[in-house]
């Protein structure tokens, strides 16, 4: 296996007056796949471009392997690099593109042949190399683009939003067999999107960025349920942010006490973080706490949108079987399910 | 099938038509009917076209003008498609600047530019003949540019370039076995277009003191001019024969795919 760790030790990176990358370190461990989530403009694709040498930080080192690259032309770095944007050489046929960086490292032609045959099988498209590139579907370019960048067995797999132009259904499809190919070949990833559901699905860490810092990389399940910072908890899934009271530790919602997990102001107003699972929404004949503004069925659960009376809008994910009387203008008793909440200053 | 075959009137294509036909057909085919006519018998012949393949000067000056237009065509590849290729790759915010001075030799008089030529270069410069493709290359810039610039915008450059670096490829290679062939519809007409111009540049070389098949042409026409139109129609068809065939043997791997 050709696959070695990355560490990228201090970057900074600026175009401008914008700061891209602000002292920015991150470690992926050989095979491991990593996703760098967060929102547009937060330095997740520079510090991509960077680790591909298409870019070259202002400061600090790239290591693979722990042998420094930072002043390695982009050419020799062997980093096989997905786009966004479908990125394969129009004129050439299918076989020949996978073939590509194989031609580049001088391999006969019937090894890269041989070679791009086998990765065209991995990604179900052997039978379409002979093909150009224009007649062939998004999801099949990108996956013959994923062949390529894997024909010459890289050290490092670099995905670069490789999902974002595609249709909803092809995109869970592809990020599945990635991840399968990534794990079948052992392949060290580093994996750009602002999609959090994709980043969650198939990476064994996710980093979320902001403002060119990474503020917190964690398994997924980590990411969900401990967030390092409000802005985490924000960007990762949903959050309902409850205007709400905190002393000694404990914060006062919806007339009950909970624990506060991360604590802002140690008295006074907070903004507690609860998830819509984590809030129970029950019809009441009595005077209850919140009023149900709207109902939406997803199939097995259902999405429930409460005003409560200081008109704080609270989210609540059900399921589906429990919701039957929740009617939108129907009186409601919301409760937090969790023993613990994360608060924010106000 | 012979519905798809006929041709709707379209109003503007006939009108461009018909000024084509006008203005460039009608002296092409009276030029040509010109020059097959035969003074002595009153009837048609290829007396001059025979006349001229005997003339040895012939040859030797249409080889020297196609050599020379053939080292104008290689400045012009070598200079313009990496330097193009940087331009549009970095977005370089100079290449509006670059834009603007493309299109000055269509703006400065050619006998300003030969004379400026005369009074600026060093001796040993214009004493060689190899002087002309440079210059060639200068007055062919403003076509050869735009043929390029049209190729390389109608490219996701930036993405295919990354795409090949990351893969292994060096500028190089890059320009060679990617940008090239993705834009080879572009670079043939810069080829064609910067070929036909120095093949047929008259005022800069005679200015110049040199003497290239379109100089020869105007000195044989002072004595025979039916001569002289019989070697212009075949400087025309010979270059046209050229491109046609490199149309033809050059393997098409366009984007359209194999048939």
């Amino acid at each position: 296996m050709s696959s070695k760790s990355l560490s990228l030790r201090n970057i900074s990176k600026r175009f401008g007056n914008v700061i891209a990358l602000d002292n920015f370190n991150l470690e992926v461990g050989v095979g491991e796949l990593v996703a760098l989530l967060g929102p547009s403009g937060c330095g997740k694709t520079t510090a991509l471009r960077v680790v591909a040498g298409l870019e070259h930080q202002d400061a600090g080192t790239v290591l693979v392997a722990d042998k420094n690259i930072s002043d390695v032309p982009a050419h020799k770095r062997n980093m096989g690099m997905v786009f966004q944007a479908y990125s394969l050489f129009p004129n050439l046929t299918v076989e020949e593109n996978v073939a590509f960086g194989l031609q580049m490292r001088k391999v006969s032609k019937h090894l890269r042949l041989k070679k791009a045959h086998e990765l065209l099988d991995l990604v179900g498209l052997d039978s379409q190399s002979k093909r150009f590139t224009h007649q062939l579907s998004g999801g099949q370019q990108q996956r013959v683009a994923l062949a390529r960048a894997l024909a010459f067995e890289p050290e490092i797999l670099l995905l670069d939003e490789p999902l974002s132009a595609l249709d909803a259904q092809v995109r869970v499809n592809l990020r599945e067999e990635i991840r399968r190919l990534q794990l079948s070949l052992g392949t060290t990833t580093l994996f750009v999107t602002h999609d959090q559901e994709e980043a969650m699905a198939i990476s064994d860490r996710v980093g979320v960025m902001n403002s060119g810092v990474l503020e917190q990389i964690d398994t997924p399940d980590a990411l969900y349920n401990k967030p390092a910072s409000s802005f985490v908890a924000s960007f990762v899934g949903t959050m309902n942010r409850i205007p709400a009271h905190i002393s000694d530790g404990m914060v006062e919602i919806f007339g009950s006490k909970v624990v506060a997990l991360k604590r802002g102001n140690e008295n006074g107003k907070v903004h507690a973080l609860i998830r819509p699972e984590s809030i129970s929404v029950v019809a009441t004949t009595a005077q209850g706490n919140a009023k149900v503004l709207t109902r939406s069925f997803m199939g097995a659960s259902s999405n429930i949108i409460c005003q409560t009376s200081d008109g704080t809008i609270v989210q609540s994910l059900m399921t589906s079987a429990s919701t039957g009387d929740l009617l939108p203008g129907s009186s409601v008793q919301l409760r937090v399910l969790s023993s613990e909440v994360l608060v924010a200053n106000v | 099938m012979a519905k798809a075959l006929r041709v709707r009137f379209q109003p503007p294509l006939a009108v461009t038509l018909l000024i084509l036909g006008f203005f460039v057909f009608i002296p092409m085919v009276s030029a040509f009917e010109y020059s097959i006519r035969t003074p002595l018998t009153g009837g048609y012949g290829w007396t001059h076209y025979l006349w001229a393949i005997r003339e040895e000067e012939f040859f030797h000056y249409i080889f020297r003008s196609g050599w020379l237009a053939g080292l104008t065509v290689l400045i012009t590849l070598i200079v313009l498609v990496p330097t193009m290729t940087w331009l549009h790759v970095s977005k370089s915010p100079i290449r509006p600047l670059i834009d603007g001075i493309s299109l000055l030799p269509l703006v400065i008089p050619v006998v300003a530019f030969a004379v400026g030529a005369q009074i600026s270069f060093p001796e040993f410069v214009q004493n060689t003949v190899l002087e002309l493709p440079f210059l060639y290359f200068v007055l062919a810039l403003p076509y050869a540019y735009r043929s390029l610039d049209i190729g390389l915008n109608s490219i996701p450059l930036k993405t295919i370039t990354e795409a090949a670096r990351s893969a292994g490829a060096n500028w190089w290679r890059t320009i060679t076995a990617v940008i090239v062939p993705v834009i080879r519809g572009s670079v043939m007409a810069t080829i064609a277009l910067t070929f036909a111009l120095s093949l047929g540049e008259y005022t800069l070389t005679v200015l110049l003191h040199w003497d290239t098949f379109p100089t020869w042409v105007t000195f044989v026409a002072q004595d025979n001019i039916l001569g002289a139109i019989a070697i212009s129609m075949m400087s025309l068809i010979i270059p046209f024969l050229i491109l046609t065939v490199i149309t033809l043997f050059v393997p098409e791997r366009s984007m359209q795919g194999r048939k």
